[in-house]
């Protein structure tokens, strides 16, 4: 009698389980795509000679007092240009390689996902402020609505948010491309953000402008010197796109340069898809909820009728 | 007329040695939380940007929430599945339940960089629907909300039992009142946590690369939601024959065998999920790289299926196996959690992670805590259902003293009916 029971509530269990997996996959979310003004970052590794100018501009433009070089990203460092050691040599022969590492702008970022309150939001999309500039893509931080969770560092796959953690009122820091150094006398990307990494490279391996222009710039670049550079663009697609965009010398390989290896659907959409589906939009707990409470009504008003009954007999 | 034993409050004393334990283990923690607010969530972890969750999310909130999963689960049975034989172990369910779930909503609190922001969480226009985390946060604190309304009950009979006329009159109406409304508040006790322990879960889907292809998959929501239907029912055995243990409460033989044979088939569909997953993901070559993962893996499905090779067999009869494999189910639950919140997720080359004191006192205090609410309660309201003569000890004494084994054992002697 007990086995019979349990099974018939293993089984209870198991459809209710396939239920809510099978729509997991069906409705996947439309797939984010750059918007046309979105600006960004072209870092060309190649072209990098490792100086740190853009490291100490980062600092100064963000008011941060200059504490000796940096080697990783931290709640002072929006920036950091690191040496690598590469796995396999390059075509030229260089077992080295530099890297600079901030945001990336994404296209659909998991940190923007993740945010309960839309701290970490496009520019433009906040509900909070207004008149924010819209279209240009930049991943901006509003520390009214940060409650702290750090769910954007866990999520980030490129471990960019950083948090500080001997404050008291902890803020999150993060490349927000220099917005705040915009020029509104100029037309264009330098209208909405200047980044100063950009501005103080002597090499133009840092240049800033409209994610479709850089990108534009960076197949010109691997089409003129074919030999020289990886044939690819990280970030045209990788993670579902990002507005900070990598090239690589020839024979490296991105993962060497600390980049993870990225499906092009980005993580955003993958989480979004399968926490969501099976909502179908509100339907489901509704009727999850209305099926419960019509269950649990009937099973009481048996319980009662049978009580009553044996009060009944009893008598 | 009512068939079910009704429960009776434990009495004794408040404040014995065990208790007076439980509140220093506190105490420490309170210190914890002070120095957090005074000099940084820095200053008292070891938490960094890589490890930002340190063990507090994975196991104050993911974990402890799974153990109060026994409220869920045992609700799942007594009033979706009509088992109402269940009824005697759904008060000191929904109780754990409560207080593992306050304690997780507390933990978040002081993990919280930003707290004083919150107040931005009471307004649904600036929700942003996309965020797991909110939904995670906005059913976990209703759920909240809803498990102490279904305690109420043990509350207002205990009123209703007062001397004075008007408590009891104020019990006895308000009992009555809260019985009619019962049926839809344990429907949204059925709901809510189907929601956010699969959410739960998938809070970790968006890490994509940073977590161990063993464990990131877009099962992780319905795994999560099975693990805590395992957990639950693990803790509410190892719950009824501790209880048993210090206050001689009911143990009905049967109905524990009869829901571990349940959660047997829990562990056993948890464990088959992973594994068709892999297959279909094919990520069983990752099965194949004898590393750490592959070390921590086999824990986990070891963990998974021994207890329900005990439950599924004639062993579950048997109450010392019964309470060994149930602490099993829970630590597996327990340790897969953390693992895919915290062991296998990698931060990436520059960063490592191993809890500090700090952390460690602020869980084991709240955990403490947790004990010591249960005990003040059962002493003081209904909750439990007792045997005519009460043996007084404490439980707190029994778990500090930490020998489960034994008492499972003697427990064990005892039920044979
Ligand atoms: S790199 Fe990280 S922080 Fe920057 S936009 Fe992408 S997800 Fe957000
Ligand atoms: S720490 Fe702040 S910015 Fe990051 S996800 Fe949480 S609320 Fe958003
Ligand atoms: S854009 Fe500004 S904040 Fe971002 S890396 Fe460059 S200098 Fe630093």
């Amino acid at each position: 009698m007990a086995l019979t029971i349990s099974r018939r509530a293993l089984f209870g269990v198991a459809v209710a389980a396939t239920a809510a997996a099978l729509p997991s996959r069906a409705e996947a979310r439309p797939r984010v795509v750059a918007e046309p003004d979105a600006v960004g970052l072209l870092y060309d590794s190649t072209r990098c000679i490792g100086c740190g100018g853009c490291v100490a501009a980062c600092k100064e433009s963000n008011g941060v007092p200059w504490d000796g070089e940096p080697t990783e990203l931290d709640c002072t460092t929006r920036n950091v240009v690191k040496t690598r050691n590469l796995r396999q040599p390059s075509a030229a022969g260089a077992s080295t390689a530099f890297v600079k590492r901030q945001c990336m702008h994404c296209v659909d970022p998991s940190c923007v996902s993740a945010c309960m309150l839309g701290a970490l939001h496009k520019q433009g999309n906040s509900k909070r402020v207004p008149g924010e500039p819209k279209g240009t893509g930049i991943v901006v931080w509003d520390p009214d609505l940060c409650l702290g969770c750090r769910y954007c560092e866990i999520a980030c796959a490129f471990s960019i948010p950083k948090f500080e953690w001997l404050a008291a009122n902890p803020r999150i820091v993060k490349c927000e491309l220099c917005r705040h150094r915009a020029d509104p006398t100029h037309d264009g990307p330098l209208s909405v953000a200047n980044p100063a990494c950009a501005e103080v490279c002597p090499a133009e391996a840092v240049v800033f402008g409209r994610r479709a222009d850089l990108l534009a710039e960076a197949w010109r670049r691997i089409s003129a010197e074919p030999g020289r550079y990886e044939p690819r663009v990280y970030g045209e697609s990788d993670g579902g796109g990002t507005q900070s965009l990598y090239l690589a010398a020839a024979g490296v390989s991105f993962q060497d340069l600390g980049l993870p290896d990225m499906p092009s659907e980005s993580p955003a959409s993958l989480s979004e898809s399968v926490s969501h589906a099976p909502y179908l939009h509100g339907l489901t707990p509704i009727a999850l909820y209305a099926g419960a409470a019509a269950i649990i009504r009937r099973n009481r008003r048996r319980a009662e009728d049978e009580s009553a009954h044996h009060g009944e007999d009893s008598k | 007329m009512n068939h079910h034993p009704h429960p009776r409050p434990i009495g004794g004393p408040l404040l014995d040695r065990g208790m007076v334990t439980l509140l220093a283990l506190f105490g420490i923690a309170e210190g914890v939380i002070i120095w957090r607010f005074v000099a940084g969530l820095g200053a008292v972890s070891n938490m960094n940007d890589g490890y930002a969750w340190g063990i507090w999310e994975p196991v104050n909130v993911v974990v402890f929430t799974g153990i109060g999963a026994g409220a869920y689960s045992v609700g799942l049975l007594c009033y979706l599945l009509n088992r109402g034989e269940y009824h005697p172990l759904v008060r000191p369910s929904v109780l754990v339940g409560a207080i593992a779930y306050s304690l997780g909503g507390a933990s978040i609190m002081v993990a919280l960089g930003r707290p004083w922001n919150m107040y931005w969480l009471a307004m649904p226009p600036m929700w942003n629907l996309s965020s797991v985390l909110l939904e995670v946060a906005i059913c976990v604190m209703g759920y909240v909300c809803v498990l102490w309304i279904e305690m109420l009950p043990a509350a207002l009979d205990r009123a209703a039992t007062s001397r004075h006329p008007r408590w009891s009159a104020f019990g006895r109406r308000w009992g009555q009142r809260l019985a009619r409304a019962m049926p839809y508040i344990i429907a949204l006790a059925m709901l809510l946590p189907t929601m956010h322990q699969s959410s739960l879960g998938g809070l970790m889907i968006v890490a994509g690369p940073k977590l161990h292809p063993l464990w990131h998959t877009t099962l992780l929501p319905l795994l999560a939601l099975v693990s805590c239907l395992a957990m639950g029912l693990g803790t509410v055995v190892v719950l009824t024959a501790m209880m048993k243990q210090s206050w001689n409460a009911r143990h009905d033989h049967e109905l524990l065998v009869d829901m571990c044979r349940v959660n047997g088939g829990l562990l056993v569909l948890f464990a088959g999920l992973r594994v068709a997953d892999l297959m279909a993901a094919g990520k069983l070559d990752f099965l194949a790289v004898p590393d750490f993962y592959l070390i921590v893996f086999v824990l986990e499905m070891a963990l998974f299926l021994l207890p329900a090779f005990v439950f599924l067999t004639g062993r579950v009869e048997n109450s010392r196996a019964r309470f060994v494999a149930a602490l099993s189910a829970v630590t597996a639950g327990a340790l897969w959690r953390v693992d895919a919140f915290l062991t296998c997720y990698n931060a990436g080359e520059s960063f490592s992670y191993w809890p500090s004191w700090g952390e460690i006192s602020f869980t084991v205090g709240m955990a403490a805590i947790g004990v010591a609410v249960f005990i003040a309660i059962t002493r003081l309201l209904p909750v439990v259902v007792v045997h005519d003569t009460p043996v007084p000890a404490s439980i707190a004494a029994f778990v500090l003293s930490a020998k489960p084994e034994e008492a499972a054992g003697r427990s064990g002697a005892l039920t044979a009916h």
